[in-house]
């Protein structure tokens, strides 16, 4: 069989259960948020702060920096839970996911020290700086660069769609510190900025929903010092690369219309019309079919195997789903629609067209499938 | 998979690729019974595995003839496997000894004619090739009655594959009645069991088509160069994979059971077949004009891939069964359910 097609069995251990309870325990005597399965739709820096005290944020890190050192599998727990509740996870969500991992992978010790830690107490949230007004897809084709100065770096240019970056401290970003040559990946770096640092401005921007989420950011002759550069100055693009299966495979992929058909299945019973609980019962199949191969990698992550063909193949077949439930689900609803229903699915509809396009649009996601069957 | 899996697999697929050719299946659809292929799956013991040796099954479990049976689907096996794998099963369960040869368990209607008793099977696959034939009584489901070949009555027909979907029945004057306590078995059972051996018979077809695609498009060029360097094709071919993967996930859940669960059979069969028919639709749409020809073996592949989409209920009917076993369970909420299912 092909590349990148490794979806193998795997049970989360049964000793979890323990944990998925406290986790439940947890978010239902904090409940008292619209909920909302999107990751990228609810943010509330005091909910991440209680989350954070329960242990839960970076927990998988070494205990050195106030980590747990729990598995991957035990953060899929925690995870999963939090989105199938709609808890407003939106603060914390990249440090955890992304940001952390990145420095204890490619960070100094200095580093470690000094960032982890805020991050694991809910006090330290980040952004991810890499799209541009000019440069989508094609990531490489950045133009906020930098210039070598004493003891740092001069940086200008401007980041785009920056979530949460109005509520959040740092942004990881994304920055040309070589002129463009043969090689289009050579020449990058990833800089840990300061959102209130000098010379940073942040414009909110509305999404279609009438929600800021994202942001547009500037920077103007902003100073980075030398101990703010993640790993090796040039590295930038593998660096990158390194995290794109951890970022594509996770239940955020294929969770974010959840609560439309959780809803959907409250309206019914089994004297609902057969249509609507064959409706019920598809997407249900999907859904179940979803996790199992999300786990399966989440296996493989935890083995240290960096699927990445897996990962593009679960956020494609997840956003694709996510995209299909709100559609369907408008076809099939009973004659009186529950407002947690209704509300679930106006939200849905108005965030779905995000789906196929944060983290990696449908298109190049394909390409990257393509290129696992040998087609590229 | 477990390591007797794999090895169950490894043996079934090689002895599939050197003698389960285009050529051998085009003869069994007209007419040329593949006696020789089926003598040696049975002497390596794949038809029989699931029943208890001491019933004169070849021991293993049932996953383990799935194993077998998604291998079958990739080379799109023209044999009574999945009727006989089910029949070795149900035998099995029911603590009856298993019979040599291909045999097919089948509900049958009870009627009477004159004033003899008979049972008639609709469309059941492999009719004519089965030696022994266990009749299920629809109306006093307890009972299985065994016939032999000569005892029936046939009206032979075919599948959209080609493959024999016979009427049989039984006149209980012709015939010796041997009625065998079937415990608690029961009809729904055997749908089941018929159900997931189409799911994963379905995911193996699959998982053949989406490499015999894409290995077409690397190959066949127009305007050039291969076809499967242009975007369009790409991104259909991954769109079918995507569509492979989540079909092979919840086939081997079926196969690393340690039972058979309704709800994992409900999810794969409605699951896979809604792949099933994508999966064939992007496949012919690659091919072209040639894969439209009985000549290509790829129709071999897809047309199996719309018959078994279909039986033992289409992936509507799984869909539907699934809403409803997860709505009866109304103490627990769908995401306690989703989680539970593991
Ligand atoms: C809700 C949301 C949150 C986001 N958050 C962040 C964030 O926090 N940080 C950040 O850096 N970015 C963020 N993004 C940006 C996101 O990463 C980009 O939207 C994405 O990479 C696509 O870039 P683009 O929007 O410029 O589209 P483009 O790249 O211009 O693409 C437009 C269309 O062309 C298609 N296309 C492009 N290239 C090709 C090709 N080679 N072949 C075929 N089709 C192609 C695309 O698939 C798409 O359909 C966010 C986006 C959204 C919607």
């Amino acid at each position: 069989m092909f590349q990148g097609m490794n979806f193998a069995p795997a049970k989360l251990p049964g000793e979890l259960e323990a944990l998925r309870h406290e986790v439940r325990d947890f978010l239902s005597a904090e409940r008292d948020w619209q909920p909302n399965s999107d990751f990228n739709a609810g943010a509330s820096p005091e909910f991440s702060q209680r989350f954070a005290a329960k242990g839960w944020i970076g927990m998988t890190w070494p205990k050195a920096y106030g980590g747990a050192e729990k598995t991957f599998l035990e953060r899929y727990v925690v995870t999963e839970e939090l989105l199938a509740a709609g808890a407003p996870v939106g603060c914390h969500w990249i440090a955890d996911r992304q940001s952390g991992p990145l420095l204890l992978k490619f960070g100094t010790e200095e580093q470690k020290q000094r960032f982890l830690p805020p991050i694991i107490a809910g006090e330290s949230f980040y952004s991810i700086g890499m799209s541009e007004p000019d440069t989508g897809s094609d990531l490489a084709s950045i133009r906020t660069s930098a210039e070598k100065v004493d003891g740092g770096w001069r940086l200008n240019g401007s980041k785009i769609w920056t979530s949460n970056a109005h509520l959040n401290h740092y942004m990881v970003t994304l920055v040309r510190t070589a002129p463009p040559s043969d090689n289009r990946h050579a020449g990058m770096s990833q800089f840990i900025v300061p959102i209130d640092a000098e010379g940073v401005t942040v414009r909110g921007i509305e999404n279609l929903a009438g929600e800021q989420d994202f942001n547009q950011i500037f920077f103007d002759d902003v100073f980075i010092a030398d101990d703010q550069v993640v790993g090796e100055p040039g590295n930038g693009w593998a660096q990158v690369m390194s995290e794109l299966a951890y970022e594509r495979s996770g239940p955020e992929r294929f969770l974010s219309a959840f609560r439309v058909l959780a809803e959907f299945g409250k309206s019914l019973t089994l004297d609902s019309s057969e249509e609507m609980i064959r409706l019920y019962g598809r997407l249900s199949a999907h859904l179940v079919v979803l996790r199992r191969m999300s786990i399966s990698v989440a296996s493989l992550l935890e083995s240290g195997v960096m699927p990445d063909t897996e990962a593009a193949l679960i956020k494609e077949l997840g956003n694709s789903y996510e995209r299909l439930v709100p559609e369907m689900v408008r076809l099939h609803l009973p004659g009186e629609v529950p407002k947690a229903l209704a509300d679930a699915l106006q939200e849905c509809i108005l965030h779905a067209p995000s789906f196929t396009l944060r983290g990696g649009t449908r298109e190049i996601l394909r390409g990257m499938i393509a290129r696992g069957l040998g087609l590229r | 998979m477990n390591d007797d899996q794999r090895l169950i697999a490894d043996t079934t697929e090689r002895m599939l690729e050197a003698h389960c050719t285009n050529q051998l299946i085009d003869q069994a659809e007209k007419g040329v019974y593949p006696t020789k292929l089926w003598e040696l799956l049975e002497s390596n013991g794949l038809t029989s595995l699931g029943a208890d040796t001491s019933l004169g099954g070849g021991g293993g479990s049932f996953g383990d003839a799935l194993v077998v049976l998604r291998q079958a689907g990739r080379f799109a096996v023209p044999l009574p496997l999945a009727e006989t794998l089910v029949a070795t099963q149900v035998l099995g369960e029911c603590g009856i000894q298993v019979q040599k040869g291909a045999a097919l368990v089948v509900g049958a209607e009870p009627g009477s004619s004159g004033d003899s008793l008979t049972w008639t099977a609709r469309a059941a696959a492999f009719g004519r090739h089965c030696e022994t034939v266990y009749f299920f009584d629809e109306q006093s489901p307890d009972q299985l009655h065994r016939f032999s070949q000569a005892e029936i009555t046939r009206t032979e027909g075919e599948d959209l594959a080609g493959c024999a979907r016979d009427d049989l029945r039984v006149k209980a004057v012709d015939a010796e009645i041997e009625v065998i306590k079937a415990g608690s078995f029961d009809l729904a059972r055997l749908k089941l069991f018929g159900a997931a051996t189409r799911a994963v018979m379905m995911a193996g077809a699959l998982e053949a088509a989406l490499e015999a695609t894409v290995g077409y498009a690397l190959e066949r060029k127009q305007f050039g160069k291969p076809i499967g360097k242009f975007q369009a094709i790409q991104q259909q071919l991954a769109v079918f994979s995507t569509q492979v993967a989540a079909s092979t996930r919840a086939a081997e859940t079926l196969m690393v059971s340690e039972e058979l669960l309704e709800i994992d059979v409900a999810i794969a069969k409605a699951r896979i077949g809604e792949a099933a028919g994508i999966g064939a639709e992007i496949a012919h749409q690659v091919f072209g004009a040639i894969g439209y020809t009985k000549e290509h073996g790829l129709n071999h592949l897809t047309r199996r891939l719309w018959v078994w989409r279909d039986e033992y209920g289409h992936e509507g009917f799984w869909q539907a069964h699934l809403g409803h076993l997860l709505l009866a369970n109304s103490n627990a909420s769908l995401w306690h359910q989703v989680t539970e299912l593991g």
